[in-house]
């Protein structure tokens, strides 16, 4: 019969075997397995297609649509629910790339309208979107502000090379 | 007059436009073809993708300076997508090929690690964003044939990037 402290013993025995598998598994797969955030890819999931994600502070800004209608969503991952963006989806507006900054105040877009590809940029306390010219003339593609929206970095397509422009935001 | 016209009309089309200009030379090449530009959150760094011997490899440079800082880990497991950048730019993200498959991966500038970060399922991420922070990550995936994107926990994998935090132990230390 094994004494309760051979038991113990076996127990602990046990467990660190365990631990080093484990250890082993995970060394094995080369990596660290990301954690997913249920809820809130529960609802990401029920807005439909959804692409061009932007993360910042407590925001999440991507382009989401179902049935080819393609608008901006900002959510507020804390409450895990979408803020409304008035004056910024138009029905007639393709949305092709987009990025919030840390306060969610400032969305940076590049969105195709009339036949044409404008970078144009988003206050949410004033509701206005505001286009932002790009010098010389290009076709902007990427766009990404930075955290605390006072830089914005575009890809611009000029005489068929992509090139970056920088813009400083007041 | 014509020209208070312009201004007062480029004015009231842009009003916070104050300075725009080119990402700064990376210094081997004039006609650089650049792609994804992302920007550390302080706006101090910018990582872009350039194409480096027919391959696409992420580039990491002060704005100001143009310096090219490096990135130990990421010679390799071209091409190189969607970089992403933290607050003061310890930690950057992106997504390379290893092995024929995509895989998210993120290099600490800090303590100098890898760190891959497969997907359940065995999925792969096809654009993504790191918080500034460093304390979540979003990844853009193709799941029953659209377009998805799944947000993803960092804490107790990362540590926080804090705005007006240390990039470096030794701040004083030249860049790894």
């Amino acid at each position: 019969m094994t004494s309760p402290q051979r038991r113990g013993s076996g127990t602990a025995s046990l467990g660190l075997g365990l631990t080093l598998l484990m250890a082993f598994l995970l060394g094995a797969c080369g990596g660290t397995p990301l954690r997913p955030l249920p809820a809130i890819n529960q609802r990401l999931e029920q807005t439909g297609s959804s692409r061009e994600p932007s993360l910042s502070g407590r925001w999440l800004a991507l382009i989401s649509g179902r049935n080819g209608r393609e608008r901006v969503e900002l959510v507020d991952l804390e409450l895990n629910r979408p803020v409304p963006l008035p004056g910024l989806n138009r029905p007639d507006a393709q949305p092709l790339s987009v990025s919030v900054d840390a306060a969610g105040e400032r969305v940076a877009l590049v969105r195709q309208r009339d036949g044409r590809t404008e970078l144009a940029l988003y206050r949410r306390s004033r509701q206005s979107l505001q286009p932002l010219p790009l010098e010389p003339p290009g076709v902007p593609r990427q766009v990404q502000l930075s955290a605390d929206g006072r830089v914005l970095a575009v890809q611009v397509s000029r005489g068929g090379l992509w090139q970056v422009d920088l813009i400083e935001l007041p | 007059m014509v020209v208070a016209c312009a201004l007062l009309i480029s004015g009231c089309a842009v009003p916070w436009a104050r300075r725009s200009g080119p990402a700064p030379p990376a210094g081997w090449s004039s006609n650089l073809s650049r792609q994804d530009p992302a920007l550390s959150g302080d706006g101090r760094l910018l990582a872009s993708v350039v194409e480096r011997q027919g391959r696409s490899t992420v580039l990491l440079q002060e704005r100001a300076s143009g310096r090219v800082l490096p990135l130990r880990h990421l010679s390799r497991w071209q091409p190189h997508s969607s970089p992403s950048l933290s607050w003061r730019g310890r930690y950057l993200a992106l997504i390379v090929q290893r092995g024929g498959r995509r895989l998210a991966v993120i290099e600490d500038r800090l303590t100098n690690r890898l760190l891959p970060l497969p997907l359940p399922g065995g999925r792969e991420p096809v654009r993504l964003s790191l918080a500034a922070d460093g304390q979540r990550l979003a990844l853009q995936l193709v799941a029953a044939g659209r377009w998805r994107v799944e947000v993803f926990e960092l804490g107790g994998v990362l540590e926080v990037d804090p705005p007006g935090g240390q990039l470096l132990r030794n701040p004083g230390a030249p860049l790894p």
